[in-house]
């Protein structure tokens, strides 16, 4: 019981510090978790935050050209001609196409209006696409008046669905409004290249503008900024946070149709995107349009923010948890083993003591303990036992022939030959040199002694085979009977003694009975 | 006894001294933002429930102040700047205690917003179900059950964020999120058909979240801010709070917010 307990403990330790290891792999990997989460949390706040700072800055930029309107004309083509000059749109404001004004024109007032831009020398001036309508809302200037922006004025904005709705926004708002994806005006047909405009509203100075029925009444125009997302997207202060893949699409759609910028493996698809990648949508507004932002994670990202601590516990826990194991193992079954160790060192230390060496048979000290335990045994239930005393005849000769090697293995095989022909319940022992003793237990009567001492008698004698050497040897033996030669150890020993004395007087070889 | 009297006077005079010193400073322009939210502020109208507040505002300070239309996590970052003076409807908690000052003109509580398909019937049906997602507005806080749903729903990856609340109503309907927290400011927005057939409505069971004036500690001294918040205690007394409200819901509804 108290040993197997012990050898619960090693386990005990390998759970326990498998146990720990765990909770302290579980918790790294989820802190890990949580930064790369921080992290990327901050990344897509950033993308978010870039994009609106940029699209602040151009909406000031046309605030400033709505301002310009405020002073002069609309129609006054050189001040916006020299404004536009005058904000120097270079490599910082690479994201915009151009700048332009859009003149509101009732039905009534088409023709007036065709006459008097084909009057300031655009000779082919007309509204597009063709066909009567309500309200047009024709491009009367476009700069800086280079590259594509020389593209025919008169294109009808307000005619298209997509930019009349961020006019109509801006008109009753009185702020800015940015369009849905659009092809721009300026660039020429099948080319995929999304854009989409922003657009500021031009009040008749003077005119109230507090509501959005005034507003509407006072309406004259817009100013407008066009845009290549692409060109957008490339003029962003700040750095992209490197492993991130990221899409922007017009409004809450997120398909290809609308899909208006992509940067990186796309978001949701095969590739290199991380296995278990993090991903968000997040829904922008840009004046008063939304775009989705698609955002997640490359392998990159993790390999980058991402700390690869947990494995590390989880290797190093589990190997020191074995060790531990393996130690306290060593350490219980240690104890246990030297106890058997020693218990085994004590039955051989007692074999000793109690057997002949040479024979394994019983000493003199065993057999006479024996002695002592037939003999109380006899006497508490009144049975009978015998004492043989057996001595090899010319034994002497033998050793001094041949070796005390030889007469050492005769007494071993004599040993075994006498071991062979008593009955479990009997005990031989070696008492001295060639000397040797029976004890018989439970004996019917002084016949059944002498004829185990006959037996006895025929089997040494039997040829022995010692070293491919054929020995022949007999002895000589004496018995005394249990209680009618003696009723002591002593008595019966000297009785036996003296017997065997009186066989080997009588010439060797032969048997005699006490008494 | 006639200097008995002077002082007297004196003591009067100290008195309601401070009462007319209640006046902000005007030494200088301010700042104030407005978030698109509802009825609170639509910028496709210029008009809500906010814009009225400014006005009043600038109407009974004598001060000028530059209104503005920005997101709102713009706004918070800005009032923690000292970069803006002001915002309004504005609700607090400790992060925001450090920066900013409120003076409460209303109190309202939220609702859960969610998708009929979704088969959720409270606060634990879509915390629970990981296929949910939450559309929230970036940097809103709201009311204490709210704010801790939302955070469990963040760090299970499971929010979606905005600038405004119209793409979240859009989403919804596209069955893109699932659930987003709404107040009575966007009531108008459910009284539409195709966004009340898909929906229902479920109330956190929190009381009800005071809203107020922002005003940012970097930009305005202590005395000032306590003059501003004197103005606001003043609108709400007289009446003219509660106007206001009536001028968007209905008055038993304009009452319970007004008046907590």
């Amino acid at each position: 019981m108290a040993v197997s307990r012990l050898l619960l403990l090693p386990w005990l330790i390998l759970v326990a510090s498998l146990g720990v290891t765990a909770l302290l792999w579980d918790h790294e990997r989820q802190s890990n978790r949580g930064e790369l989460r921080a992290q990327f949390d901050f990344a897509l706040r950033d993308t978010v935050s870039r994009v609106e700072q940029r699209v602040a800055a151009y909406e000031q930029l046309l605030r400033g050209v709505q301002g310009l309107f405020a002073t002069t004309d609309m129609t006054n083509r050189k001040a916006f001609r020299d404004y536009v000059e005058t904000l120097q749109l270079d490599a910082n404001f690479s994201g915009i196409q151009g700048v332009g004004i859009i003149e509101r024109v009732p039905s009534a007032h088409k023709s007036a209006h065709v006459a008097a831009m084909r009057r300031l020398g655009y000779a082919d001036y007309r509204i597009s696409p063709d066909g009567e309508r309500e309200i047009y809302g024709p491009i009367i200037q476009r700069e800086p008046h280079v590259g594509r922006n020389r593209a025919p004025l008169g294109s009808d904005a307000w005619a298209e669905p997509v930019r009349r709705s961020a006019m109509e926004k801006a008109r009753d708002s009185g702020l800015a409004a940015v369009t849905g994806k659009v092809q721009l005006a300026v660039d020429p047909g099948v080319e995929e290249n999304p854009g989409f405009i922003m657009v500021l509203p031009v009040f008749a100075r003077g005119q109230p503008r507090d509501s959005v029925a005034q507003r509407r009444a006072s309406l004259i125009g817009w100013v407008y900024a066009s845009f290549h997302m692409r060109d957008f997207m490339a003029s962003l202060y700040g750095k992209q946070v490197p492993g991130l893949a990221f899409a922007i699409y017009d409004d809450v759609d997120t398909t290809d149709g609308a899909l208006m910028y992509r940067a990186g493996t796309v978001p949701g698809k095969r590739g290199t995107v991380a296995h278990d990648a993090l991903s968000a949508n997040e829904y922008m507004i840009v004046a008063g349009h939304t775009w989705t932002l698609m955002l997640s994670t490359q392998e990159e990202f993790e390999a980058r923010y991402g700390r690869d601590t947990a494995s590390v516990i989880a290797v190093t826990g589990v190997g020191l948890s074995l060790s531990m194991a393996l130690l306290g193992w060593f350490m219980v079954t240690g104890r246990a083993r030297a106890l058997r160790l020693a218990a085994e060192m004590t039955e051989e230390l007692r074999h000793m003591a109690q057997h002949d060496p040479l024979t394994g048979l019983p000493n003199r000290a065993l057999f006479s303990d024996r002695v002592q335990r037939q003999l109380a045994d006899a006497k508490r239930h009144g049975g009978r036992f015998a004492m043989i005393f057996l001595d090899l005849d010319n034994f002497k000769p033998i050793n001094d022939n041949y070796g005390h090697a030889v007469g050492d293995r005769l007494l071993q095989l004599v040993a075994r030959r006498l071991q062979d022909s008593i009955r479990a319940s009997d005990t031989v022992g070696r008492i001295g040199g060639d000397e040797f003793v029976v004890l018989m237990a439970d004996l019917s009567g002084p016949d059944a002694a002498l004829g185990l001492a006959e037996k006895i008698r025929e089997v040494v004698r039997q040829p022995l085979l010692v070293d491919g050497r054929e020995l022949n040897i007999s002895c000589s033996l004496g018995v005394a009977v249990y209680p009618d030669n003696g009723t002591d150890e002593m008595t019966l020993t000297k009785c036996a003694d003296e017997s065997m004395y009186r066989a080997k007087a009588g010439g060797r070889d032969c048997i005699q009975l006490a008494g | 006894m006639r200097v008995r009297h002077l002082i007297a006077w004196l003591i009067v005079l100290a008195w309601f001294g401070p009462a007319n010193a209640a006046a902000p400073d005007c030494s200088r322009p301010f700042t104030l933002a407005l978030h698109d939210h509802g009825l609170l502020y639509s910028a496709d109208t210029d008009t809500g429930i906010d814009k009225d507040v400014a006005e009043e505002l600038i109407r009974r300070s004598g001060c000028k102040i530059t209104v503005s239309l920005m997101a709102r996590a713009r706004i918070w970052q800005l009032i923690e700047s000292g970069a803006l003076d002001f915002s309004l409807s504005g609700i607090t908690d400790v992060e925001r205690e450090k920066f900013a000052a409120f003076a409460w003109y209303f109190s309202n509580r939220y609702y859960l917003l969610v998708h009929k398909d979704s088969g959720v019937r409270n606060q634990t049906d879509f915390e629970k179900n990981e296929k949910l997602q939450l559309g929230v507005i970036r940097s809103f806080r709201y009311s204490e059950s709210a704010n801790r749903m939302v955070d469990r729903i963040q760090a299970a990856n499971r929010l979606t964020q905005a600038g405004g609340l119209a793409p979240l109503y859009k989403a919804l309907m596209l069955n893109h999120i699932q659930g987003m927290i709404i107040e009575p400011f966007d009531y108008p927005t459910l009284e539409e058909k195709k966004i009340r057939d898909v929906t229902s409505i479920i109330e956190f069971k929190d009381v009800s979240v005071p809203h107020g004036l922002i005003m940012s500690q970097k930009a305005l001294p202590s005395a000032e801010r306590a003059k501003w918040g004197q103005l606001i205690n003043a609108m709400r007394a007289d009446g003219t709070m509660r106007r206001i409200f009536e001028k968007y819901f209905k008055p038993d509804l304009a009452a319970a917010m007004v008046d907590f």
